[in-house]
């Protein structure tokens, strides 16, 4: 009795130090082969222009986040302060970022290794998934990215990408909210890691009405 | 575009009498402003607008109203920062790029800083304004900004645009108006 107590509360820890929290309630259904789209960067007539908010470790900053699609597979991605001075110009070509401008006091490989992080789960357009879930409120699909996988979380009423989970074989590492009210354009993006403090919030600027 | 030429010497020293003199006969300002960030990628400039208040000697408060809410008060060795809602504090004591950067809007609002030996400044003019260029000498300043233009009324001397060129060319534009000056503003204004 004793044995099997140890062996069931053994494969109890194992099996719940390897569950990974993204796809409880989730059903596997067969997957067929295909591409998933992330819209919220994809149009390159657009100037994507958001205000943030970071929270690192209790410190707050802010600033103007900016991103424009400048060719089929480019992205300039540019942080200003509030008053508009440069804090890191960035390109990213699908595979790897091109480092512009970056302030001496963001230009630490840490902090750029996590923002290029965020950046790419933002911006990467198209992905051909290994795997798909479904659940009454989402159809999720699962992807591959190196030792990491990327889940995305379409609404299953809207059809809108509503998440993306990034995490490794056992844990969920960074979780990107996106709010749509038409499933084209983000006015709302949360992006908050769970291994370091980290929230970045961002909103996107209004359109100015005219007032003629 | 006006056109522009340069300010001769004695044209020169005649404009910075006329700026020294309204910055010492100038309190208070209050204006607001629109602010247009410029990237050569983008279809339209990146703008926010809201209202400047500073008071002599030192206090500026900028409040960005549109389209978020966004302030920041200059004192002497902190920015307090109220980013809508959202209350901190950034020490620029130790940091002598934030000094002169405070100290530079400090002087650009009053529009005198011709005396400051960190800028080589040169003087032009057109049908509708005075203009002065400085372009910085520190090295550490220069990766920023390449050059800062104010631009004056030619019949009033003060500032009515701000325009800070980044050496990628990209830049930010301040355009001031309805400016009133040397009326009661309390320091609770310029309270965190």
């Amino acid at each position: 009795m004793i044995r099997f107590l140890a062996i069931s509360f053994g494969i109890f820890f194992l099996f719940s130090s390897c569950s990974l929290r993204t796809t409880e309630g989730l059903r596997q259904v067969p997957h067929v082969d295909s591409e998933i789209t992330n819209p919220y960067f994809a149009n390159s007539n657009l100037d994507y222009v958001y205000k943030a908010k970071i929270e690192v470790y209790t410190r707050n900053f802010g600033g103007i986040q900016i991103i424009k699609k400048t060719d089929a597979n480019t992205h300039r991605i540019v942080m200003t302060t509030e008053f508009g001075g440069k804090l890191m110009d960035l390109e990213y070509d699908g595979h790897t970022f091109t480092k512009n401008f970056v302030i001496d006091e963001l230009d630490r490989k840490f902090i750029l290794e996590v923002l290029k992080e965020d950046f790419r789960m933002l911006l990467i357009e198209k992905t051909k998934p290994i795997a798909t879930y479904i659940s009454p409120e989402a159809q999720v699909f699962k992807a591959s990215n190196g030792n990491r996988f990327d889940f995305y979380f379409f609404g299953s009423t809207s059809g809108f990408l509503d998440k993306i989970v990034k995490t490794s074989k056992s844990k969920e590492k960074v979780t990107v909210n996106f709010s749509s009210l038409d499933g084209q354009v983000a006015e709302k993006i949360a992006i908050h890691h769970n291994n370091i403090q980290l929230k970045i919030d961002l909103e996107k600027f209004k359109e100015e009405k005219n007032a003629n | 575009m006006a056109q522009e030429t340069s300010m001769n010497p004695t044209e020169v020293s005649a404009f910075k009498q006329k700026v020294i003199d309204a910055s010492q006969s100038t309190k208070t300002i209050t204006s607001d402003f629109d602010q247009f960030k410029h990237l050569d990628f983008l279809a339209n400039d990146v703008k926010t607008s809201g209202k400047m208040v500073f008071k002599a000697p030192n206090q500026v408060k900028w409040a960005y109203t549109k389209p978020y809410q966004y302030n920041v008060v200059f004192t002497e060795d902190q920015l307090l920062i109220n980013d809508g809602g959202t209350k901190s504090k950034v020490d620029i004591g130790n940091s002598k790029l934030f000094k002169k950067l405070n100290e530079l809007i400090v002087n650009s609002v009053k529009g005198n800083m011709f005396s400051d030996a960190d800028f080589e400044v040169t003087f032009l003019k057109s049908a509708k304004y005075n203009k002065a260029v400085f372009i910085p000498k520190d090295k550490k300043i220069a990766e920023y900004i390449s050059s800062f233009e104010l631009l004056f009324n030619r019949d009033d001397a003060q500032v009515y645009e701000v325009k800070m060129i980044e050496p990628s060319k990209d830049f930010t534009q301040i355009i001031f108006s309805n400016r009133i000056l040397n009326s009661g503003i309390d320091d609770s204004v310029f309270s965190h």
